[in-house]
């Protein structure tokens, strides 16, 4: 049976593959079997050095994908500060805004006179 | 436990510094040049305690940092030793029974070798290190002999 698939974009063999993978996992086992042994687990020891200083929280120091735009955020702090505001999560709030903006529409376009 | 090889290559040091003037250190760094050369030894220094045998220790220790240095001891795998280099380390030296500071170092966590000076000469550093060095080798043959 052959396992051998060829296309015109590369080569793919499944057994390769697995071979390739004992024996990196075997290199990686070798790498990690020749570290020291003494360290003691669940300690500090196995913590990351921070100059000293206490690792803090993972909800402390994780980057959120929404601090990407803290500088815009920051920027048009008054304007979204208003929007804020408005933002009651009040579904009757957002009711009245609509009827409300969609009359203002409809009296420019119609016209009150 | 498995057997111990870092002993078998060289000797890396961690320097901690608390309330130093510097003095001290300045003669850690002195140690390291071409004139002393400790690295000929397998002796130098490295960014973190994770990674070291010995840990230097140089003047008097402020309050808010004794949990730290506490902190960067148990960072250091076994076996270990901890050096301390100077006067202030020792005793307090100029310092001695000031206000915000705590220790001396011995009282924070243990020493081994004790270099006194103000500053040390690097001949009296190398000395230090080196009796922090035999001292890791007996913990380690106690370590292997645990096993």
């Amino acid at each position: 049976m052959n396992f051998t698939l060829l296309s015109p974009s590369g080569f793919w063999n499944p057994l390769l593959w697995i071979a390739f993978l004992i024996i990196f996992a075997i290199i990686g086992y070798i790498i990690y079997a020749r570290g020291n042994p003494g360290y003691k687990k669940n300690t500090e020891q196995v913590k990351p050095y921070l100059s000293g200083n206490a690792e803090p929280s993972k909800e402390e120091i994780m980057v959120r994908a929404g601090d990407i735009y803290w500088g815009f955020l920051e920027a048009l702090k008054g304007y979204y500060d208003v929007l804020k505001t408005m933002h009651t999560g009040d579904m009757r709030d957002y009711i009245l805004w609509y009827l409300g903006v969609g009359a203002i529409i409809l009296f420019l376009l119609v016209g009150g006179v | 436990m498995g057997k111990l090889y870092s002993f078998k290559r060289s000797l890396w040091v961690f320097h901690a510094s608390g309330g130093s003037c510097n003095g001290c250190d300045i003669e850690i760094i002195a140690t390291l040049t071409p004139r002393y050369d400790a690295e000929r030894f397998g002796i130098k220094l490295v960014g973190s305690p994770r990674h070291a045998d010995v840990l230097l220790v140089t003047g008097a220790i402020p309050r808010d940092f004794a949990d730290k240095l506490r902190r960067i001891y148990d960072q250091m795998s076994d076996p270990k030793a901890v050096v301390v280099v100077g006067n202030c380390g020792t005793s307090g030296g100029l310092f001695y029974d000031s206000y915000n500071l705590v220790g001396p170092i011995d009282e924070i966590i243990p020493v081994d070798v004790y270099v006194p000076g103000c500053p040390p000469r690097p001949e009296a550093i190398i000395d230090g290190v080196v009796k922090a060095w035999l001292k890791i080798e007996k913990l380690e043959k106690q370590l292997e002999g645990g096993e």
